[in-house]
């Protein structure tokens, strides 16, 4: 292959080279352990799903220009150059994976197949082989950050309808959703859409908190893409404004990995330390009930309910019991998921492949594990496979069934009977739920007495 | 084969004990050189104290729980695996002395035969481990991630374990701890010699060749991903941090 | 104007969710010619910025971005 191209690729390695990664490298036993774990493989069969093979590829360069076995003899390794053969299948099994980290989870070694993939993007990146609606989405946003003034009235015009609405469903017309307000306690990053900023802002106006809105959206897609430096700059537009507003604590909404780049990553990135606390707005809103600055109204949620725990907030976040609480502060009937917590499955959603339309397939055609597993069927936030009626996935609430079986079904998990949807309406409905129907049972119920 | 042993078992012990310890103290200088990740890669939950992160990543290590719970044929055949290759190890140790307060309890006869049904039963546990993983490795809908590597490495434990159950069942009783402890010892002490009655019985090429591949295995050894039995300690640790 | 403006490919992005409105007028602006057009109809508030913003960062033009009664409509020409 061309010589400059290689150089360039096997600097990325050089220079994203660390002691984890040389570990990983140089550890793994090929046991495939792994493969029970990654929902992807489970649900596909497909070999370039296998975590222990996505690395694999990444190691196969590694043995060649960073070992001196695999430069004298590659062929025991398969080492070999980053051709185009290999930086084919490194594209899919990289930007299929939605960084769940469920395989390192059981890994004996505990080897970070997703951390080995982030050096597996920065050197798609550096071939012009990054994902390239990612890389928009992540350039839309750098160029939002830029250009403020240009958007400024039309995302303000939006919070003002949005304001609007958040006056109805508490029914105090004096309600706001507050933007570039100096001396806020709380800077709240939503994302874009309306279904990120109504029911927080309804909580934060419920709890009278002392909050304000960002103008940038939480979201980052520069992380996504794996482009580090895009991805410290896309945060940087909110730390930037919590700097300037002097506040206390910023609050992401529900969306895993940007609560993750905030709290885990971005002070590396930086190299600065932050001067407020990070929340996940669950451990906002857990906050508020537990204090009483909100207050919620059990039995308006009808049926069993459960908690599906997201991999970057739980296993890889660290928040499981804040919004078990919440549920059981709404409901009695309250079931965990059989797995949950730090062994819980991926939604399917993670990593940006909601974004990227190549990976549509693969990311339904896994089958949910959980669902066949626990013997529950799960009606928020997965559409039916084979039916068209979206009704059940618009369920305002994860309602979980009847259990049909709770014998763990391994050998039907293909053709489970329900594919995993992160997309458009059940997403909506199932971030209402989180959200709105605490903020319902607060509004119903506390407000009007107030009054 | 007095030759073949002068190659395999003293020359081979000394050219081995360079390559292996050279090459294990070049690996763990390059990790230990190697910057750390100014991410911490933990997960959670993880454990509040140094102690519970340390204590952890012993289990981790030695049990992998996690790994049982979601194959627990594999995690018991690499369990098994382990120990006996563990216990292979310890009863090795005889070769540079007998062990302390066992012979007392059991008599020479007894300690022959204490070591006669443990080394038996590792021999045949790790014997069967290795086949378990050859074909795992090749019969497995993942074979693929095999590389040759995986089974060069899985060969070379062949030789090394058919060659000391070979010593073990068939020269078990003819040829004891002692006499190997009299060759090794004079390895060991930079005074090569064969005692007679090793030379005397037929045991020369299988311990010859038990020697020739465990040269060839601990030599790879710090090239392989068998560098894992050092690297996992600190890679559980980063799962906590 | 924008009743004259000749639109090659009519988009129905009511329901998605930031930034999926964006993600589907980039996905499907290559279905049109350069200098074709695609009208966007979208419910989420913030595609009255994402859609402008990925447009000047790709060199596409935002012909049109308006609120109609719910609804944002969107007129995008593919320059490149």
């Amino acid at each position: 292959m061309d010589s400059t191209q290689l150089t360039t690729l096997t600097g990325v390695i050089d220079k994203k080279m660390n002691r984890q990664l040389k570990q990983y490298m140089d550890i793994c036993a090929r046991c495939a352990i792994c493969k029970d774990a990654c929902h992807q493989y489970v649900g596909t069969g497909d070999f370039k799903y296998l975590p222990a093979r996505r690395a694999e590829l990444i190691r196969q360069i590694y043995k060649k220009y960073f070992t001196k076995t695999g430069e004298f003899v590659p062929a025991l390794y398969e080492a070999r150059d980053p051709d185009d053969n290999l930086l084919d299948e490194l594209y899919d099994s990289t930007y299929a994976c939605t960084g769940c980290r469920r395989c390192m989870y059981y890994c004996p070694f505990s080897i970070d197949t997703a951390w080995i993939l982030s050096v597996a993007k920065a050197i798609l990146i550096a071939a012009g082989r990054g994902n390239e609606m990612l890389g928009q989405l992540a350039d839309a946003a750098l160029f939002k950050g830029d250009n403020v003034e240009m958007f400024k009235d039309v995302i303000v015009s939006g919070f003002k309808d949005i304001e609007v609405e958040v006056q109805e469903i508490t029914g105090n017309p004096n309600a706001q959703v507050p933007v570039d307000k100096q001396g806020a306690d709380i800077l709240y990053v939503a994302l874009a859409g309306a279904h990120s900023i109504r029911p927080a802002a309804v909580i934060f106006e419920e709890a009278g908190a002392n909050w304000t809105i960002s103008m940038f959206e939480a979201a980052n897609y520069g992380f996504f893409d794996g482009d580090i430096e895009k991805a410290r700059l896309i945060t940087k537009r909110f730390i930037d404004e919590a700097k300037r507003l002097g506040v206390k604590e910023i609050v992401v909404p529900e969306c895993g990995h940007a609560y993750r780049v905030l709290e885990l990553f971005y002070e590396a990135w930086s190299k600065e330390k932050m001067p407020f606390k990070v929340s996940h707005i669950l451990e906002k809103v857990d906050e508020y009930i537990k204090d009483g600055s909100i207050t919620v109204e059990k039995g308006l949620l009808t049926g069993t309910v459960t908690y599906h725990d997201p991999c970057q907030i739980g296993r890889n976040g660290g928040i499981f019991e804040q919004p078990r609480d919440i549920v059981q502060s709404l409901t009695d009937n309250f079931v965990d998921l059989t797995p949950n917590r730090e062994q819980q499955w991926c939604c399917g959603g993670g990593g940006g492949i909601v974004a990227m339309e190549e990976f549509t397939e693969t990311r339904l055609d896994r089958g949910t594990q959980h669902t066949p597993r626990s013997g529950y069927r799960c009606t928020s936030g997965h559409r039916p496979r084979g039916r068209s009626d979206a009704a059940q996935g618009q369920e305002a609430h994860a309602r979980i069934d009847e259990p049909r079986d709770r014998e763990p079904q391994r050998g039907t998990l293909r053709g489970a009977p329900f594919a995993s949807s992160p997309d458009s309406d059940a997403q909506a409905a199932a971030y209402r739920t989180r959200l709105g129907s605490t903020a319902r049972g607060r509004a119903s119920n506390h407000k009007r007495i107030s009054q | 084969m007095e030759t073949y042993l002068w190659i395999t078992s003293v020359w081979g012990i000394y050219l081995t004990a360079v390559v292996f310890f050279g090459g294990m103290a070049w690996r763990i200088y390059q990790w230990a050189t190697t910057p750390k990740s100014p991410i911490r890669l933990g997960m959670f939950p993880k454990p509040k104290t140094g102690a519970g992160r340390f204590s952890k990543m012993l289990t981790d290590t030695f049990i992998a729980p996690q790994s049982f719970k979601i194959e627990p044929t594999m995690w018991l055949f690499a369990f098994a695996f382990h120990i006996a290759a563990l216990g292979a190890f310890v009863g090795h140790a005889r070769l540079f002395r007998e062990f302390p307060i066992l012979p007392e309890l059991l008599g020479e006869a007894g300690m022959n035969s204490f070591a006669a049904w443990s080394g038996s039963i590792a021999g045949i546990i790790m014997l069967v481990g290795v086949l378990y993983w050859i074909g795992r490795r090749t019969y497995g809908p993942f074979k693929n991630l095999s590389v040759p590597e995986d089974y060069l490495l899985l060969f070379l434990l062949l030789g090394v374990i058919a060659m000391g159950d070979h010593m073990r069942f068939v020269y078990g009783d003819i040829v004891h701890a002692a006499t190997y402890r009299e060759w090794f010892m004079s390895v060991m002490t930079f005074k090569p010699a064969f005692p007679a009655k090793l030379l005397e019985s037929n045991v020369g090429i299988s311990l010859g060749t038990h020697m020739l591949f465990t040269d060839l295995f601990l030599m790879y050894f710090p090239f392989s991903k068998l560098v894992h039995s050092i690297g996992a300690f600190s890679s559980n640790l980063v799962r906590s941090e | 104007m924008s009743d004259e403006t000749k639109v090659d490919l009519e988009l129905d992005l009511k329901g998605l969710l930031c930034p999926l409105p964006m993600v589907k007028v980039s996905q499907n602006i290559g279905k049109v010619e350069v200098g074709g057009v695609i009208r966007a109809v979208a419910t989420d508030p913030g595609a009255m910025a994402d859609i402008p913003a990925w447009a000047k960062s790709t060199g596409n033009e935002v012909l049109q971005a308006e609120k109609v009664g719910g609804e944002f409509v969107f007129l995008v020409k593919r320059v490149k």
